[in-house]
């Protein structure tokens, strides 16, 4: 009876083990994986390794992790060390009082610690710019800038804030435990305060500040939400970049990185216990044989044995992270002294190798970061967070940051190829007179779905609202389009300003999202639902959908019988941008012809650069051997008689922006 | 002497005022004020809106407290009654996934939970799909498991159970075993030695665990946008939509930040009176 409890509870044990494992194990053997799915399992290969060694990104966001973590540990473990002193000798309820404060950000949620402090960052900000502007008006030895941003220094201090209770955390009770009468000892025996502090003290706590500092720096490594809220656009930690993957086609660099994370912190923890073992073992020797010799005692003496305090695997582990945080480092950061751009587009929606063609050619690093959608780059924008010279937003957020003095006029000189953008797209009610933008593509939104998964071919938005294929349809993750999808199938305008005919739409929406039709609202996740089969329909862009195809052939696309929407996505630079010419020359780029038919043939996207534009089939031909589907020429850049069934959205008023956001808000729920 | 010692504190405490304090009357400040700077409760009214999403995020979140709770405790109460080098080996184990950032495995579990995923293929090859089909007459290819409740708590439970373990752990490994032998000496079975001393001695690591479980499942946000799939939306998810999302309006975002805040304060306050005010939560 005893023995199979035993058994059943260590299997229970295992089990819950296996459980905290599985997952780990399933992203490391998919690293190994030639394909790029995660599910789909296509033979052994170390591509991914050797993609993620190259990404720029990803191994910036590594040693700025690294980085974050180690300052502050490093700062925190100091900081907190000393409070925690300093609690212990105040008075009881000034101690209570301050303890409760120091507990606030370990009891707050992380988002509202993140929250509060990027409010808080920004209002330091504008307060400090207009500081500084008075200042430097005054005198002038010395310009106070005053221009601040979200960036590392935010992101160190919101480390250093959430990790300093943790270190008080394991300080306090060592010091609660320790004799009060050995410093008061100490200082009958004529120890200063300070001595007595580093003799008396120091030693007695040592054990609480080793795994105070332990437990700061696996909070800082593990923490997502407080970085991202404070880190703003120009250094991102490697959580933050994992999560702008996911958010995208996902590619197994990430499982790479995960089983190199895990190898590093296993092979420490290994090191670590093996040399506690050894000790263990060595104290067991020397019970065993008192004549063991003096050396190997003194040896063991000096060395408590218990939990993770012993000196050499410290130092390593110490050694280790600092070599680690400088090799990265000396990777990421080989331009650093090269002039910047920093350009916001969106995922899936460049060819990389002209971002490196690009800084190759004027020696400006990009700093490429990515937003989800129109909205959450603007919310990027208001909430101080996102910090870019280039954006890439589309006609109607254009007008709407016209409207409210976001943008900078661009200098066309600067701009020779503005003049192959085709008239087409010029003058359009965005940007009427032409002083802000030059377009990087052009589109069509429509029906993607999976021919194999549904009975008959789509024709309607219908099937965005039936239940046919409940369960199997994705919709839009943002106000804009998925309300228009609604109004489409409604027969009303996507540019309605009538609340009625909104709160219609978003009725249609709701009871769809109710009844369960849509699995789930997704933006550049469509990819992996739909080339991995997981869904069978979703409204997307039609270059995405020709993106697409390339993996899953079974896909099939269609602009409505009721019509659909058309856009146009245009480079801009923003208002007081620190490197207006360096975005320029980045603009200029990427109008040129040679660049706009690299990036049709990788993203599918029509460009609006005339010559391109018209000469991408026989790029096409020269470069596959094979001549271009008219059917998928027609998809990519839609004729206009496609265009005339088509609307382009134009800005809406503000009150009817509000009622978007709260109608969005309220389908969330 | 005492006195001296306590102006070592006193830079730390400039800084909470800072660092801590000061954006928390931000957030109550944004709270309380309309989008052009004047006072308003508007912001408050829309909330009665949003008791859905409340209701949900809490539900789930106990959900998933309670059972990283019954998981936790026995697993924590059987290591430490193992031998000190599995004690060790567990340990490092239970810390180990959690070096490696939290996205990284919740990512994982969305190619498990996919519709065509790891877990179904699985399902399909020892056939326990066909088998579902025969029995209940359905006609299904895959059992529908991501972008539901389940998998958010799922998420929940795998991401934070080494929050309820540990702490729990470390309050029973240090129980006095003396205490143990001198129930069973007065007659005491192994369910009353249970109820009536391990449990109670071991309450403030099982309230510390709670605390660090809840707190997190209830705001997350990356947990429910991974595996919910943006269907089952909870307060982390709304709070990040109005900040750094697609419906951009700080004001709103605070307040709910706000009385998120005070709810879950107030049902920390009235959890620790239970643990009579013990309020060492240990970690490591």
């Amino acid at each position: 009876m005893k023995r199979n409890n035993t058994f059943m509870s260590r299997l229970f044990t295992v089990l819950v083990f296996l459980f905290l494992y599985a997952p780990i194990f399933v992203l490391i053997i998919f690293s190994f994986n030639a394909g790029s799915s995660n599910t789909v399992w296509r033979g052994f290969s170390l591509d991914w390794y050797r993609e993620l060694f190259s990404d720029r990104i990803v191994m910036r966001s590594v040693y700025t992790t690294l980085l974050v973590s180690l300052l502050a540990t490093v700062i925190s473990t100091f900081a907190g060390t000393f409070a925690a002193i300093g609690f212990y000798a105040m008075r009881r309820r000034k101690r209570h009082l301050l303890t409760t404060v120091n507990n606030i950000p370990m009891m707050n949620a992380d988002i509202v610690t993140g929250v509060a402090m990027c409010l808080f960052f920004v209002a330091f900000f504008t307060l400090w710019s207009s500081f500084a502007a008075w200042f430097n008006g005054i005198q002038s030895f010395f310009e106070l800038p005053t221009r601040l941003t979200l960036g590392f220094g935010t992101l160190l201090i919101a480390h250093i804030t959430f990790n300093i209770p943790y270190v008080i955390l394991s300080v306090s009770p060592k010091l609660r435990q320790m004799d009060k009468n050995l410093v008061d000892a100490a200082m009958d025996l004529g120890c200063t305060w300070m001595q007595a502090f580093w003799k008396v003290i120091l030693p007695e706590i040592k054990p609480g500040i080793v795994s105070g500092a332990l437990t700061a720096f696996t909070m800082s490594i593990d923490d997502f939400i407080i970085s991202y809220f404070t880190a703003g656009s120009s250094s991102s930690t490697l959580a933050m970049t994992i999560y702008g993957m996911t958010k995208k086609r996902v590619t197994p660099e990430i499982n790479a990185i995960s089983t190199i994370l895990f190898c590093t912190v296993l092979l420490l923890l290994v090191i670590t216990n093996v040399r506690e073992i050894r000790q263990e073992q060595l104290a067991a020797r020397r019970k065993a044989l008192p004549t063991a010799t003096a050396a190997e005692a003194a040896r063991y003496d000096s060395r408590p044995s218990k939990g993770f305090s012993s000196r050499f695997p410290k130092f390593i582990a110490a050694a280790a992270v600092i070599t680690l945080v400088l090799c990265t480092g000396v990777v990421a950061s080989r331009n650093a002294s090269k002039p910047v751009v920093n350009v916001c587009s969106w995922g899936e929606y460049i060819d990389e190798s002209l971002i490196e063609q690009f800084e190759e050619e004027t020696g400006i690093m990009v700093n490429y970061q990515t937003a989800e959608s129109n909205e959450a780059l603007y919310s990027l924008l208001k909430s101080g967070a996102g910090d870019y010279d280039v954006i890439v937003p589309s006609d109607y957020m254009i007008s709407q940051l016209i409207e409210e003095g976001m943008l900078e006029e661009l200098n066309y000189d600067n701009i020779p190829n503005y003049a192959l953008i085709s008239d087409r797209f010029k003058g359009l009610s965005y940007d009427p007179d032409n002083k802000y933008t030059v377009p990087y593509t052009w589109g069509t939104v429509g029906i993607i779905y999976n021919a194999t998964m549904v009975d008959e071919p789509i024709t309607s938005w219908e099937v965005m609202f039936s239940d046919e294929y409940a369960g199997n349809v994705l919709m839009f993750r943002n106000s804009r389009d998925a309300m228009a999808t609604a109004l489409l199938h409604l027969g009303y305008s996507v540019n309605t300003t009538d609340e009625g005919e909104l709160r219609e739409a978003f009725r249609l929406l709701r009871d769809a999202k109710e009844r369960g039709v849509y699995q789930s609202f997704v933006m550049d996740e469509i990819y992996s639902k739909l080339e991995g089969g997981n869904a069978a329909i979703g409204a997307y862009y039609a270059g995405d959908y020709l993106a697409m195809l390339e993996n899953n052939p079974d896909l099939a696309f269609v602009i409505p019988e009721e019509g659909s929407n058309w856009f146009v996505d245009a480079m801009c630079v923003l208002k007081d941008a620190p490197h207006k010419e360096e975005a320029e020359a980045w603009i200029n780029f990427i109008a040129s012809t040679e660049a706009n038919l690299a990036n049709m043939d990788y993203i599918w996207y029509a460009s609006p650069n005339e010559e391109a534009l018209e000469s991408y089939p026989d790029y096409y031909e020269e470069c596959y051997e094979e001549e271009l589907d008219p059917e998928i020429y027609e998809i990519m850049a839609a004729s206009q008689e496609t265009l005339d069934r088509c609307e382009l959205y134009v800005s809406l008023p503000a009150e009817i922006r509000s009622l978007y956001n709260d109608l969005w808000t309220e389908l969330g729920i | 002497m005492k006195n001296k010692l306590s102006h070592l504190a006193i830079p730390y405490v400039i800084w909470m005022a800072l660092f801590v304090v000061a954006p928390i009357i931000m957030v109550v400040i944004y709270a309380f004020s309309s989008a052009d700077g004047g006072f308003t409760l508007a912001n408050f009214s829309k909330i009665g809106t949003y008791a859905v999403v409340f209701g949900r995020s809490f539900k789930l979140a106990l959900i998933a407290t309670a059972i990283c709770l019954l998981i936790g405790y026995p697993v924590s109460y059987m290591m430490s009654k193992e031998g000190p080098r599995f004690q060790r080996i567990a340990m490092v184990l239970i810390m180990l996934p959690m070096w490696m950032n939290f996205l990284l495995r919740t990512y994982s579990w969305m190619s498990i939970l996919e519709n065509n995923g790891l877990l179904n293929q699985l399902f399909q090859k020892i056939g326990l799909i066909s088998l579902y089909n025969s029995i209940f007459g359905t006609n299904i290819e895959y059992f529908h498991m991501i972008n539901t409740a389940g998998a958010v708590v799922l998420g929940m439970v795998y991401n934070y159970l080494p929050f309820m373990i540990l702490p729990i752990y470390s309050v029973i490994v240090k129980l006095d075993n003396s205490l143990i032998e001198a129930a069973r000496d007065l007659g005491a079975n192994s369910l009353n030695v249970f109820r009536r001393v391990i449990l109670p001695l071991s309450l403030p690591g099982v309230l510390s665990g709670i605390t660090m479980v809840f707190v997190p499942s209830v705001s997350t946000f990356a947990i429910s946008k991974m595996l919910g799939g943006g269907t089952e939306i909870l307060l982390g998810d709304l709070i990040e939509q109005q900040f750094l999302g697609g419906a951009y309006n700080p004001q709103v975002g605070a307040a709910i930040s706000l009385v998120m805040m005070v709810i879950v304060v107030i049902c920390m306050a009235v959890m620790n009176r239970f643990g009579e005010g013990e309020e060492q939560a240990v970690m490591l």
